[in-house]
């Protein structure tokens, strides 16, 4: 696989794997404050639980932000010049890819702001 | 077999064909002197995709029957209040066995099945590119799967319910062998689940049709492809959880025994990271088989074609966010809930999106109410209810009161049977006229649907309200009174509404298959898929390159110019079969691969293989250690005949184009088969790091407990070491092998064999330092957790050990050269993997209680 297609690749999956990535985080975190006693401590004046899946959800969505700006400049390039039916479906499908894992990411952060940490 | 145009359609103006007529004297008889089926008792042999293919949809629905009959059974006892017609013991065995082999001799292979048959004409693939390992697979599977059925006429058939759940299914409360046919009998079918997920990962990625590009494959080739992967990401957990629990019940180790620091939530998380992705490994092949017919029943190309592709990779995504909802009544903090409740209901969205599409398809085309078409508006319906309960059991509070209740079994047997039974089915209506001489009938197809469609709702719409108003599952019996008899009854009825159905399916299926290639029935539904070409043994005669997703609409002759050898690769270069390899994102040719073609290798080597584990079971440990020697040794006769080296210089296959007919390094489809067999070793070691962790999480001061000392660390360091030592030698061989000269890598054996000292030196170094610490495996779930990881890593030393020998033995017999390297290659990519794998290994169980203090 040539550089530029690992690059389209992580452009058009790189959305659903930040969600991966915050997903894993956040539950990993979780588990092993509570499972462990250590939640009473805080971070950046709040809870150590909802700090984390915060600073996580925020990280994410950053880097989701960037792909889909990415993909979306792909697509302009792209319509301007005579790209393959490849790399124009790839970009489009990140597009919609990163778009939709902006929704999933935000909605997996909402519940830090709503429960305790480990009740 | 006429593949008729669709009017309306603006086809492409042909241009100049690959290959000009008239094509040579002979070679069409010699390409069908290539792939002619074995006859007589070899005919065993054949590995063929369209004979492995339908014997494996044939088993899969025999299963689907035999399960189907215990379910009857079951009805039959709850029709009424205090029924007797079985025990609680047999009435047990019939749940668990009912689960188990739906969900595992039925729905994974049934689906895995159909795509060895399909996946290949669809791609106009002459086969899939490892048809020996489909054969393997089948095979395993036919021999493992009918000896477990078996079980149940013995009394010994698995009782803990189809997921198993430990303490119950240790060995203080089940102490016999039931639990045991489960966990290995299982846990091998697995294996062979895995198999078929590699070929079909190759097969899509490697072999289609000249320019079927991403933005060209069909959707049932991406539901394949996310399918595939799903099932390397998620099988290694179920596959580690039996080793585990099978470890706790043979030797001990008491992973999931609380008293001695074990977790029975353990088994809980491995077992749901595998089956809730599970779900939508069933349900998307589904999905692939509907987008494929409703365009063909609609006579419309499908609507939103990217946002389905956006849907399937979403959901296989997703899915594997999801697995604690099956876990909401245990216990876990509800913050931890929630994240898995947001994840099931962010799922529903894609689902959503392929609903909405297939709907749009049918209305901007004009539907043909044919029987496929019938299957297909049943699934709409009972799948989109299906999901809508599955929305309300992905909220927690709802879950707690429906939990273990029969609003639980209605909601999974509208998302299965509607999600995976009603689409199989379309399938077998769709695809019928592609593989036998003769269609189904449709006036039966129509008695078939109703009785079915009428018969699942009956059946599972009143048990909502059976499990609202208190039944709980798994119940053998009820008392009278408790307002739960009218409802039973109603479900017992529709349960042999649908019984009736698949009876006359049978029936007509009897009456009307008669197995055809060349002279099949044809594209009676005039269709835009490649799988309605022309084709016999050898698929097609020869490869198309298409220009879109609707090549039989789109490009005029195409069928006839495919039939009369016009396209790619018309003959047999080589002589022997082959299949054209071509690159992963644009289709571009890249090489003629020599397929092997019928054995008995892959035959004895699956029997072995089951027999192995089957005799593992009943504890006949030597016969079954003899089984498990001749099994390796056929695997070893099967390899030894691959990789053949470029047996003639590179040939034109039309157009112009030349490829070779060898290659090596990244290009070549083992080397990817390889990359996912690491994937999913790297999976079950993942998820046997998790179980390390888990435990420790669950292990407050105790992790190593106090009377234990863990090693120092000269040991681990010289550990390290010899592996490292081992890699940089055989990195120092692959170096030497790529020189010209024949004769100058003269060393290379011998430095593989240096090689093979320094890798099984870590290991044992590493056991070793532990051994002499003097804690047992089964005092705590300390020792279990490092003796499992140590034990893990021993095997694949063990197996890289056997590729080295293997590896010098064909250098001996001049199979390997400086050209002639992929067994060298695979070799070397499974030894790297297997000393990052030690690496990781020493570092985790040395390094983790040092960083975590003891605490």
């Amino acid at each position: 696989m040539t550089g530029q297609r690992t690059l389209q690749v992580v452009l058009t999956l790189g959305g659903l794997i930040a969600w991966a990535v915050q997903f894993t985080v956040i539950y990993g975190v979780t588990s092993t404050l509570c499972g462990r006693g250590w939640a009473d401590a805080t971070l950046l004046g709040m809870g150590v639980v909802q700090a984390t899946i915060l600073v996580a959800t925020l990280v994410t969505l950053a880097a989701t932000g960037l792909l889909l700006l990415a993909s979306l400049r792909m697509v302009r390039q792209q319509s301007g010049q005579a790209a393959s039916a490849t790399d124009d479906f790839l970009s489009r499908v990140g597009v919609l890819m990163n778009g939709l894992s902006l929704v999933i990411i935000l909605w997996h952060g909402v519940p830090a702001f709503i429960l305790p940490a480990c009740a | 077999m006429n593949a008729p145009e669709r009017p309306g359609f603006s086809g492409q103006q042909s241009v100049e064909l690959p290959n000009p007529l008239p094509r040579p004297e002979g070679e069409f008889e010699r390409l069908k002197e290539a792939w002619k089926a074995p006859r007589g008792i070899s005919f065993i042999t054949a590995v063929n995709n369209t004979y492995v293919g339908l014997w494996y949809v044939g088993t899969a629905f025999l299963f689907f029957i035999l399960a189907g009959i215990l379910a009857l059974i079951m009805r039959a006892q709850l029709a009424a209040p205090e029924g007797d017609l079985v025990g609680h013991d047999l009435y047990n065995q019939l749940f668990t066995m009912h689960g188990t082999v739906m969900m595992f001799l039925f729905a994974v292979p049934a689906v895995e099945a159909a795509s060895v048959y399909l996946l290949p004409n669809m791609q106009a693939a002459r086969d899939l590119p490892f048809p020996r390992l489909s054969a393997y697979a089948f095979w395993a599977y036919f021999v493992g799967g009918i000896v477990f059925l078996c079980t149940i006429f013995f009394g010994l058939a698995p009782n803990g319910g189809w997921f198993m759940y430990p303490p119950l299914t240790g060995s203080k409360y089940s102490p016999a062998d039931n639990a045991d046919w489960w966990l290995l009998g299982i846990g091998f079918i697995e294996i062979s689940a895995i198999a078929g997920a590699i070929e079909i990962i190759v097969g899509v990625m490697k072999t289609r049709a000249v320019g079927m590009s991403l933005d060209k494959l069909p959707i049932y080739s991406w539901a394949m492809l996310v399918f595939a992967i799903m099932i390397v990401i998620g099988f290694p957990a179920i596959i580690l959880g039996t080793l585990l629990l099978e470890l706790e019940r043979a030797f001990d180790w008491p992973f999931f025994i609380a008293e001695r620091g074990g977790d029975p939530l353990l088994w809980q998380h491995l077992f749901w990271f595998f089956g809730h992705p599970e779900v939508y490994i069933i349900f998307l092949p589904a999905t692939g088989m509907v987008s494929m017919i409703v365009p063909a029943m609609a006579q419309t190309p499908l609507v939103g074609y990217r946002l389905i592709i956006l849907a399937l990779i979403a959901t296989g995504f997703l899915s594997f966010g999801l697995w604690v909802h099956h876990m909401f009544a245990t216990g876990l903090p509800k913050m931890s809930l929630s994240f898995f409740s947001a994840a099931s209901t962010a799922v529903a969205v894609p689902s959503g999106i392929q609903v909405f599409a297939w709907i749009a398809t049918i209305a901007s085309g004009c539907m043909k109410l044919t029987t496929p078409s019938l299957f297909i508006i049943g699934f709409l319906f009972i799948f989109t209810l299906g999901g809508l309960t599955g929305v309300m059991v992905a909220m927690a509070p709802f879950d707690w009161q429906a939990h273990d209740s029969y609003f639980v079994v209605a909601h999974l047997h509208y998302v299965l049977i509607g999600g995976m039974v009603f689409p199989l089915f379309a399938a077998f209506y769709y695809w019928m006229p592609a593989a036998s001489k003769y269609p189904l009938s449709e006036t039966l197809g129509r008695w078939v649907f109703g009785l079915m469609f009428l018969g699942m709702n009956v059946t599972f719409l009143p048990m909502h309200i059976t499990g609202l108003i208190g039944m709980p599952r798994r119940v053998y019996t009820y008392p009278v009174g408790m307002g739960w008899d009218a409802l039973n009854l109603v479900s017992t009825i529709g349960a042999f509404m649908i019984a009736a159905g698949v009876a006359i399916f049978l029936y007509d299926f009897a009456r009307k298959f008669r197995f055809a290639s060349e002279d099949n029935a044809g594209n009676v539904w005039n269709a835009s898929t490649l799988e309605w070409l022309p084709n016999g043994n050898y698929a097609t005669r020869s490869i198309p390159s298409v220009t879109s997703r609707d090549p039989l609409w789109d490009q005029p002759n195409l069928s006839q110019d495919v039939e009369e050898g016009r396209y790619y690769l018309p003959g047999t270069v080589t002589g022997g079969r082959e299949a054209l390899v071509t690159s992963p994102f644009d289709a571009r040719p890249q090489y003629i691969l020599q397929i092997p073609g019928p054995g008995w290798q892959p035959v004895l080597a699956a029997v072995f293989t089951a027999a192995f584990f089957l005799l593992l079971t009943v504890k006949f440990v030597f016969a079954s250690v003899i089984c498990g020697v001749l099994a390796v040794a056929c695997v070893i006769w099967w390899l030894w005949e691959t990789d053949p080296g470029p047996v003639r210089p590179p040939a034109d296959i039309g157009g112009g184009i030349v490829v070779p007919v060898y290659a090596t390094g990244s290009v070549n489809h083992s080397w990817w088969a390889m990359v996912v067999l690491m994937v999913v070793a790297g999976m079950v070691f993942t998820c046997l790091i998790f179980s390390y962790l888990f435990l420790w999480l669950v292990n407050p001061s105790a992790w190593p407990p106090q009377d234990v000392n863990i090693p120092d660390e000269v040991r681990p360091s010289l550990a390290a070491g010899l592996y490292v030592l081992s890699a940089v030698l055989l990195a120092r061989a692959s170096a030497l092998l790529r020189g010209d000269d024949r004769r100058s890598p003269r060393s290379v054996p011998v430095l593989i064999g240096v090689a093979l000292l320094p890798l099984a030196g870590a290991a044992v170094t590493d056991l070793w330092s532990q051994w002499r610490m003097g804690f047992s495996p089964s005092a705590h779930a300390y020792g279990a957790a490092v003796y499992a990881i140590l034990c893990f890593q021993t095997f694949f030393v063990l197996t890289s050990l056997i590729m080295g020998v293997y590896t010098i033995a064909r250098w001996l017999a001049g199979r390997l050269d400086s050209v002639r390297r992929v067994t060298f290659d695979n070799t070397m990519l499974f030894w790297y993997y297997t000393v990052g794998q030690g690496l990781v290994a020493l570092l985790v169980v040395h390094g983790f209680p040092r960083l975590t203090g003891g605490v």
